[in-house]
C-alpha cells in the first residue's frame, strides 16, 4: 500500500534579517541587509499509511509546527518532497485542503460571533458537503462531543474544551482522510483531555482517518499513539514505535504496593525502595533486569499484599533524556 | 517634585526610541501640508490679505498646524483610558503625587519630544522647502512660549476630561473619537478662525477650544496687537484654571465611582 | 462561479449578523463621521464665503468633489475593510490568514469576505448628502450620458481605492506591521481629490496622473459633468479614462496581491 503522507529529504530554511540595535545601527538596517539562515527543518524524511495514529513530539522551537504547516499546505518547503493525499499540498492548495481537517490549538477555525451550528452549516456549504452526508456527520460528532449543551452558543462565549470539541467536529464534517492536530489538548482539565482522546481513537478506528498528533502532552501520545516520532533542531531523532522507545530508553520502572499489614522490612531482590509511607511502599526496578510479573511474584510469596500498581516511567523523563543524552546519535 | 520631572524625563525618551514611526509620521504630515499649502494659494489668488492673514501667514499656518499635532496630540491620546480598562489605574490612583500630575507628568515628557522630533522638523522644512514667516521679537517669542506652554495646558486638560470617561463607561473610546473630532473643527486646525465669520467665532470663543490652537497661531502670525496679546493670554489661563479644577471635580467623582463599584 | 457568489455572500452575511448584534458602536461611527463630515462642509462653505472661490471654483463645485469622494470612498472602505492596511499586519500575525489558507476556497474572496463593516453606511449616506447638496447648488446641465457616466465615476473610484488598500494590505502581509505611508494615498488622496487638482504644484499634479492616475478619477469627470473647460489641456477624452484608471488600478493590485501571497507560502511569517 503506497503511504498516504510521503515525506522525503524535506527541508525549510528561513532567512531572517539581523537587525542591528542602537541609533548607528539604525542606519545599518537601512543601507545593509545582514541574514542569518535558520534551518528550522533540516532534511526529515518519513512515510504514514493510511490509518496511523502517528505522534510528533518535541520540544518549542523544534521545528514540530513548521513541519505541520508545511503538511498542511500553509508553507513550502525550501527543498524535499512532499506529497500527501496524491497532491503536493502548496501546490494543489485547493483541491488538497478539501481532503484535509486541521485543528490548530491555539485558534478556532469557526466564526467567532456565530452560534457554533451556523459556523458548521456554513462550513457545509464551503466544503460542499452532501445535506445527507452532512447531518450523518453531524448527529454523530454531536453525541460523541455532546456538543448540544452549546451548539447554539456563539463560539466567542465557548470555554476552552467546548471550543475544541466544536473545532474536532468542523474538522470532521467533510469526511477528511487525514487529519491534522496541533495541540489539541492545550490547556484542557483531565475530563476534556480523555474526552476530546476517545474522540480521536474513534475516529481513527471507524474511519480509518489518518492522524497526525503534535502535542507537548505526553501523556496524549502514550494514551494515543503506537507510533511516535520525536524532532529536535529541525532534525528526526526518532521514528517509531512507542513501546520500543520505552524500552530502549525507558529506564526504571516503578511498583506501588498496599500492603495488608504493616511489615517492618519490605526488601525484596531486584528493586529497590523508593519510598515508604504507612502500608504503601514504591519499589523501582530496572526494566532490563527484572519484568513486573517476577517482582510480583516474588513480593506476593514473601508479603501478603492488598493492592499494586505498575507505574511506567514518564514519556517526558525519557524524551528529556533523549534530547538531553543525544541518545539516538549513532 | 523631583519625581514629576523624573516622570516627565522617562517620557520624552520612551517617545525619542519610536524612530520608524515618526519618519512615517512626518512624511505624511507633510504630505497633507503640502495639500494645505495648494489649496491656500489658490484660495487666495484673488485676494491679498484676508482678515489680517496673508497668503504667507496662511501658508505658515499649515507648517503651524501640522507641527502642532503631535505636541498637542490633536488627532487622538487614549493611554489613559486604556490604564483604566486594564487596571493600572488601582496603583496609579496610589501615586503620591496625584493621579493628575501623574498623567501631566508623562504628558509633558511626550509632549516636548513630539515638538521637538515633529514639531521642529515640520518647520524647519517649511522653512526650507517653502518659506514662511516668523515671529518678531523677544516680545512675540516670549508671547508664543508662554501661549504654547498655555495651550499644552489646555490640550492636556481636555483630553484628560475625554478620558476620565473611562471611569463611568467601558465604551469610552467612542466619547474619545468624539472629543477628538470635535477640535478640527473649533480649534482653528482646520482653517485659520479668523476665515470663518464674526458670529462662529464669538461663539467658539465661550470654549477653550480656540486656545488650543487659533490662539498660538495668532501669536505667531503677528495679527494681534500688543493689548489684544495680552487679553487672549489672559483667556488662555483663565481656561487652563478653569479646566485643571473641572479636571480635578471630575476626578474625585470619578474615583469615588470606581471605588464604589468595586474597582 | 455560483459557488464563489455564494460564499461571498454568505460569509458577508456573517460579518452583518455579528454587527447587528451590537448598535453602540453604529451610533457612534454615524456621529464621529457626521460631524466630521459636516464640519468639513461647513468649513468649506464658510472659507468660501470670505474667499469667493477656490481656483475658480465656486462652492457647489467643490461640495460635488468633496461628495463624489466621500461616497465612494465610504462604499469602498465597506467592501474592502477585509483588505483595511491598518489592520491586516496584525490579524496575519494573529494567524487569520492561515486559517484561510486551510479551506477550499479562493483567498481573495475569502479575505473580502472576511470583514464588512456596515457601520461605514453612516459615512457613506453622509457623503451621499453633500453630493445631493452639491448637485442643487452646482448647475449641471444633465444629459443621458452624464446620468448613465455617474454610477460608472462612483464605481470607478470604489475600484482606484479598493485597489490601493489591496496594495496596502500586500504591503503589511510582509512588513507585518500596518504601514503609515500608506495613510498618504487613503486618506491624503481623498483629502486631495475634494479640491480642483489644477491647484497642485506640478510634480504633485504630474505624479497623480502618470503614477497613481488619480487625477482621472474624480477631477477631470468633474469637468464633464459641471461643464468647466480643462486648463491643463489633456485630450478630451480624459474623463471617461476614470474606469481605465479605477479599474486599471485595482488590477495591478491584485496581480501585486497574488504575487503576496505565493511569496507568503513560501517563507511563513
Amino acid at each position: 500500500m503506497t503511504p498516504i503522507i510521503q515525506v522525503s529529504d524535506l527541508h525549510k530554511h528561513f532567512k531572517l534579517s539581523k537587525h542591528h540595535r542602537g541609533f548607528s545601527g539604525a542606519f545599518r538596517n537601512l543601507f545593509t541587509r545582514e541574514y542569518r539562515l535558520v534551518r528550522a527543518v533540516d532534511g526529515i524524511s518519513f512515510n504514514i499509511e493510511p490509518g496511523e495514529l502517528v505522534g510528533y513530539i518535541g520540544p518549542n522551537g523544534a521545528g514540530k509546527s513548521t513541519t505541520i504547516k508545511m503538511l498542511a499546505g500553509l508553507l513550502v518547503p525550501t527543498s524535499g518532497k512532499l506529497v500527501i493525499n496524491n497532491h503536493i499540498p502548496w501546490r494543489d492548495r485547493k483541491n488538497y485542503v478539501a481532503g484535509i481537517g486541521a485543528v490548530f490549538g491555539q485558534r478556532t477555525t469557526l466564526w467567532w460571533d456565530l452560534p457554533v451550528i451556523e459556523s458548521l452549516d456554513l462550513l457545509q456549504y464551503i466544503y460542499r458537503i452532501p445535506a445527507e452526508r452532512f447531518h450523518r456527520n453531524l448527529d454523530e460528532f454531536r453525541q460523541l462531543l455532546d456538543l448540544d449543551a452549546f451548539i447554539d452558543t456563539p463560539v466567542r462565549s465557548l470555554s476552552l474544551g467546548q471550543r475544541m470539541r466544536a473545532d474536532l467536529c468542523a474538522a470532521m464534517l467533510h469526511d477528511p482522510v487525514i487529519l491534522f492536530l496541533d495541540e489539541p489538548t492545550i490547556g484542557l482539565d483531565v475530563v476534556a483531555k480523555e474526552r476530546i482522546r476517545q474522540f480521536i481513537v474513534h475516529i481513527n478506528r471507524e474511519r480509518s482517518t489518518t492522524i497526525l498528533l503534535t502535542t507537548h502532552d505526553l501523556s496524549d501520545v502514550e494514551k494515543l499513539c503506537e507510533r511516535v516520532m520525536i524532532i529536535d533542531h529541525g532534525q528526526l531523532l526518532y521514528d517509531g514505535a512507542l513501546e520500543i522507545l520505552r524500552d530502549r530508553f525507558g529506564g526504571k520502572r516503578k511498583l506501588v504496593v498496599d500492603f495488608a499489614t504493616e511489615y517492618e522490612h519490605v526488601d525484596v531482590e531486584g528493586a529497590q525502595v523508593v519510598n515508604r509511607e504507612g502500608l504503601r511502599v514504591t519499589y523501582e526496578f530496572e526494566r532490563g533486569a527484572m519484568t513486573a510479573s517476577n517482582l510480583i511474584g516474588s513480593l506476593s510469596s514473601q508479603y501478603r499484599i492488598h493492592d499494586l500498581e505498575v507505574r511506567e516511567p514518564d514519556i517526558e523523563v525519557t524524551v528529556r533524556r533523549i534530547y538531553e543524552e543525544r541518545l539516538l546519535e549513532k | 517634585m523631583r519625581l514629576f520631572i523624573e516622570l516627565a524625563k522617562r517620557s520624552f525618551q520612551r517617545q525619542l526610541s519610536y524612530r520608524a514611526a515618526t519618519f512615517a509620521g512626518l512624511a505624511t504630515n507633510f504630505f497633507f501640508g503640502m495639500l494645505r499649502v495648494a489649496v491656500m494659494v489658490a484660495l487666495y489668488q484673488t485676494r491679498g490679505e484676508v482678515n489680517g492673514i496673508s497668503l504667507r501667514g496662511a501658508i505658515t499656518f499649515t507648517g503651524l498646524t501640522q507641527a502642532l499635532i503631535g505636541f498637542l496630540s490633536l488627532f487622538g491620546w487614549y493611554d489613559m483610558m486604556n490604564s483604566i480598562y486594564t487596571g493600572a489605574v488601582a496603583s496609579d490612583l496610589l501615586k503620591p503625587m496625584g493621579y493628575f500630575n501623574f498623567w501631566l507628568a508623562q504628558d509633558l515628557g511626550r509632549a516636548l519630544a513630539q515638538l521637538v522630533l515633529r514639531g521642529f522638523t515640520m518647520m524647519a522644512a517649511y522653512a526650507v522647502l517653502i518659506g514662511i514667516s516668523f515671529p518678531h521679537g523677544i516680545g512675540q517669542w516670549t508671547a508664543l512660549t508662554v501661549s504654547l506652554i498655555l495651550a499644552w495646558l489646555i490640550s492636556f486638560s481636555w483630553r484628560f476630561l475625554v478620558n476620565l470617561s473611562g471611569f463611568w463607561t467601558p465604551d469610552a473610546r467612542a466619547i474619545g473619537r468624539f472629543g477628538f473630532v470635535l477640535l478640527y473643527f473649533v480649534t482653528g486646525f482646520l482653517m485659520p478662525l479668523r476665515f470663518f465669520p464674526d458670529w462662529f467665532v464669538r461663539m467658539c470663543d465661550y470654549t477653550p477650544f480656540p486656545h488650543m490652537v487659533n490662539t498660538v497661531v495668532e501669536i505667531y502670525l503677528g495679527v494681534l496687537s500688543g493689548p489684544q496679546v495680552a487679553v487672549v493670554l489672559t483667556k488662555q489661563v483663565v481656561w487652563v484654571v478653569l479646566l485643571v479644577f473641572i479636571c480635578q471635580l471630575t476626578l474625585r467623582s470619578g474615583v469615588r465611582r470606581l471605588v464604589i463599584q468595586g474597582g | 462561479m455560483g459557488y464563489i457568489l455564494g460564499i461571498y455572500r454568505r460569509l458577508i452575511s456573517v460579518q452583518i449578523r455579528s454587527q447587528m448584534q451590537y448598535r453602540f458602536p453604529f451610533i457612534v461611527e454615524l456621529v464621529v463621521t457626521g460631524f466630521v463630515t459636516i464640519s468639513g462642509f461647513v468649513t468649506l462653505a464658510f472659507v468660501l464665503q470670505r474667499f469667493g472661490s477656490i481656483g475658480g471654483w465656486k462652492l457647489g463645485e467643490v461640495a460635488f468633489l468633496y461628495g463624489l469622494v466621500e461616497t465612494s470612498f465610504g462604499i469602498m472602505d465597506m467592501i474592502f475593510s477585509g483588505f483595511d492596511p491598518g489592520n491586516f499586519g496584525r490579524q496575519t500575525r494573529l494567524g487569520r490568514f492561515d486559517q484561510l489558507l486551510l479551506r477550499p476556497v479562493n483567498i481573495t474572496v475569502q479575505v473580502l469576505g472576511s470583514e464588512f463593516i456596515i457601520r461605514r453606511l453612516g459615512r457613506i449616506a453622509q457623503g451621499f448628502v453633500i453630493l445631493i447638496l452639491a448637485l442643487t447648488m452646482a448647475h449641471i446641465n444633465w444629459t443621458f450620458g452624464k446620468i448613465l457616466f455617474l454610477p460608472v465615476v462612483i464605481a470607478s473610484q470604489i475600484a482606484f481605492f479598493g485597489g490601493l488598500f489591496i496594495i496596502g494590505a500586500t504591503i503589511s502581509f510582509w512588513t507585518l506591521e500596518s504601514i503609515e505611508i500608506v495613510n498618504i494615498f487613503t486618506y491624503g488622496g481623498t483629502e486631495m481629490m475634494s479640491y480642483p487638482m489644477q491647484i497642485y504644484p506640478n510634480w504633485l499634479r504630474d505624479f497623480f496622473s502618470y503614477i497613481l492616475p488619480a487625477i482621472f478619477l474624480n477631477y477631470f469627470p468633474a469637468l464633464y459633468f459641471l461643464g468647466k473647460p480643462d486648463p491643463l489641456h489633456f485630450p478630451t477624452f480624459a474623463p471617461f479614462l476614470a474606469p481605465v484608471a479605477g479599474f486599471g488600478v485595482l488590477a495591478i493590485a491584485l496581480a501585486f496581491w497574488n504575487y503576496g501571497i505565493r511569496h507568503y507560502q513560501s517563507t511563513g511569517t
